[in-house]
């Protein structure tokens, strides 16, 4: 659930984003420039949140006025261990040593829907996070880090699975299909693909977040489509942009089919009127963009 | 005896009361507040129930309203009844109860038989300090909102909270109880407490079995009103049992009594977790309508004027508490609505600015989408055909199914019901 600090909606003063150069970074980092927002997106090349020298360059680099948005994770793809779990959390060990002294007007994280347990039902704001994996409980860690530091004041938003022609991770769903589509001219899903998930376009994450930033948003909220659809679905409209030429393969199934869905009353309630893009418009724009 | 006492004024107590003079009672009804006591006294009640108002006029000659506490000392039988007030999430607010039973105790003699018939949580009656010998007992009410004075006038059964069950009750007691000509159930104070409560708990899980397999016809094809008769038929299950899906529960009674099991749960570490779903399942089915205008109407047309029939939680009432109309409306800032309800002003929905009409059809003139939001038995009488050419859209969102499903897609209507097959007949919701 949100709650909207300004009044109106209306333009940060200027938008430093922590791992901008990301696959989430550079869709959001456009948005705000073709809405003539002043935007900082840092690398971790420019910024590294694990280094001992992370809080004097925050403090050099961010100003009061700023709107802050956290990227910054490695992701499952650099490693799923207890060092990679332990860098995360330096990331925003050294953040908060920051923020505690100078807190800027306003935070966004960018958290995961890992938090949740698959296979309880209608995910919304209020199901319990008990994260299955070290990459649930990093995130869980880190909202909870920032939580404690800021207060009230921290937006946490908890994406659900997100494609686009841009991702740089390969993990199983829209992207990697697209990629063995065009490298092998088939899709190999799990079983039967029965799965069901929750996929948003790139563009959806970007544009929340501009609304999230425009309204000052605090609080938490969830950002998924509340539409779940199978992957073997998926993978057969990934495969029909690529006219007809890609076979989807199943598999023999060797774990039992899990399932995600989400309630996003609280998204509706946030945004009212806001509308995903559908998942055949966004597959194929994924597809165009990725030519 | 044929003189009985009612303090406290609300819902409960004027239905009780109006219902005891119907019987052929003198009914003393007290209330500390003087100008309600005055609006009672010229026949005009402030609740709305059917039947409540005609009978006042037809036993005014037995009901003597009154703000002077001792009149109740008049009277071999005292019911307190005063409705308790809740807060959204269910939490009793026992202050003013407490001040009015202290009140009525310190003003009627030691012999007066007290009830207490209010919504009061286990263990209450039993831990009230009262003048040394007053009989007192619990009784439970089973008001329902629309539905008030039927129910107190034909009551399936009095449950009587008791010190000793196994003693008799004292006469003027038991002889007004028989003139209801129903079942006496005498048990211990706690029992009758929570008996209530039980029964609400049961209701409430009968609704949320509905809820949660009407959601699932709505996916599977199946449909959710061919498979109630069957249920009605087991007799298990039985031909009056809650079995119609609806937008989460509401009105305030049933919220306050699963709040109560489940602090109970918590208070002494047993599993109210049943308990907690069926809060959050009713939380769930309340935004049913504005899941359904995402997901149907707002991608199709990005600026629909809608039309709200109902803003009162439930048909033949004026409460408006958690209704899920007004819930909804509290998330359509950005649209033009017109609404219309045939006993709540559109007053009652703060912080909103809304077109009210004076009738149904006028309200849904020009509008893209109409939701009925409250099943008032005369939006029954408007025909589809008239809605169909008064509107300037086509998506009727109708979840408890006022209007004819069948008639409304023959005049071209879309129709979305509660447990109905989605996207059965509406593939295009534009125009």
């Amino acid at each position: 659930m949100l709650t909207h600090q300004n009044k109106e909606p209306r333009n940060p003063d200027r938008v430093v984003m922590l791992g901008g150069n990301g696959f989430f970074g550079k869709a959001l980092t456009k948005l705000l420039k073709e809405s003539s927002m002043e935007t900082l997106p840092l690398s971790s090349a420019d910024l590294d949140l694990t280094a001992d020298d992370a809080v004097d360059k925050l403090k050099s680099t961010l100003r009061e006025d700023d709107s802050l948005v956290i990227f910054s994770a490695l992701t499952p793809d650099r490693g799923r261990g207890i060092d990679t779990f332990m860098a995360n959390l330096k990331m925003i060990e050294n953040l908060c040593a920051y923020l505690a002294e100078q807190k800027p007007a306003h935070v966004i994280y960018f958290s995961s829907d890992a938090v949740y347990p698959l296979g309880s039902g209608p995910v919304n704001e209020t199901s319990a996070a008990a994260p299955a994996d070290l990459y649930g409980a990093m995130h869980r860690s880190r909202e909870l880090m920032l939580q404690q530091t800021l207060g009230d004041q921290l937006c946490i938003l908890r994406p659900t699975l997100v494609y686009g022609a841009d991702d740089s991770h390969n993990s199983y769903g829209p992207n990697r299909f697209r990629r063995q589509a065009a490298k092998e001219g088939k899709i190999v899903i799990g079983g039967e693909g029965e799965e069901t998930r929750d996929h948003i376009y790139i563009d959806d994450i970007a544009e929340i977040t501009k609304l999230v930033l425009e309204n000052r948003s605090t609080g938490m909220l969830n950002v998924a489509g509340g539409s779940s659809t199978d992957f073997g679905t998926v993978a057969r409209l990934v495969a029909a942009q690529f006219d007809g030429n890609v076979e989807v393969c199943p598999t023999p199934r060797k774990m039992p089919a899990t399932h995600r869905s989400f309630d996003i009353t609280a998204l509706h309630r946030a945004f009212p009127g806001y509308v995903f893009t559908p998942l055949e418009t966004g597959l194929k724009k994924a597809h165009e963009g990725s030519l | 005896m044929s003189r009985i006492g009612f303090a406290g004024m609300t819902h409960l107590g004027l239905n009780s009361a109006v219902a005891s003079a119907a019987k052929g009672y003198t009914v003393c009804c007290f209330d500390e507040d003087k100008d309600l006591i005055v609006q009672l006294a010229d026949g005009r009640p402030h609740v709305v129930e059917p039947d409540l108002e005609r009978l006042m006029g037809e036993h005014a000659g037995r009901l003597q309203f009154t703000a002077e506490v001792s009149e109740l000392a008049s009277c071999p039988l005292v019911y307190i009844a005063p409705d308790v007030p809740t807060d959204n999430s269910g939490n009793s607010d026992l202050t003013q109860i407490n001040a009015l039973i202290e009140r009525v105790d310190e003003a009627i003699p030691a012999d007066i038989i007290m009830v207490v018939l209010s919504q009061v949580p286990p263990g209450f009656t039993r831990d009230l300090k009262l003048k040394a010998g007053r009989p007192l007992f619990y009784q439970v009410e089973t008001l329902i909102f629309g539905r008030a004075v039927e129910r107190a006038l034909q009551p399936e059964r009095f449950i009587i909270g008791c010190t000793d069950p196994t003693s008799p009750l004292p006469s003027p007691f038991e002889d007004y109880l028989r003139t209801f000509d129903c079942p006496l159930l005498p048990m211990r104070y706690e029992s009758a407490e929570l008996a209530k409560i039980s029964i609400n708990c049961c209701l409430v899980a009968s609704i949320s079995v509905a809820n949660t397999l009407a959601e699932l016809c709505e996916h599977l094809g199946a449909d959710w009103s061919e498979i109630v008769p069957a249920l009605k038929k087991d007799k298990r299950i039985g031909p009056h049992a809650y079995l119609s899906p609806g937008l989460g529960i509401a009105g305030g009674n049933l919220e306050r009594d699963l709040n109560t099991v489940i602090s109970l749960a918590d208070r002494y570490g047993t599993d109210g977790n049943i308990v907690r779903a069926w809060t959050a399942n009713s939380g769930y089915r309340k935004n049913w309508v504005l899941r359904l205008l995402h997901q149907h109407v707002f991608n199709r047309m990005p600026d629909p004027t809608i039309a709200v029939w109902g803003l009162a939680y439930k048909q033949n009432t004026h409460s408006t508490k958690n209704s899920p109309s007004l819930e909804l409306i509290q998330h359509l800032d950005r649209y033009r609505l017109s609404v219309f309800d045939p006993v709540v002003k559109a007053a009652a929905v703060q912080g909103r600015k809304l077109e009210e009409h004076a009738d149904a059809l006028t309200a849904c003139s020009g509008a893209d989408v109409l939701a009925i939001m409250t099943p008032w038995p005369q939006f029954k009488n408007v025909p589809p055909a008239d809605i169909c050419r008064a509107m300037k859209g086509a998506v009727v969102i109708d979840p408890y199914r006022v209007l004819s499903k069948t008639a409304c897609e023959a005049e071209g209507l879309t129709y979305f019901t509660l447990g109905s097959p989605i996207g059965e007949s509406h593939a295009d919701t534009s125009e």
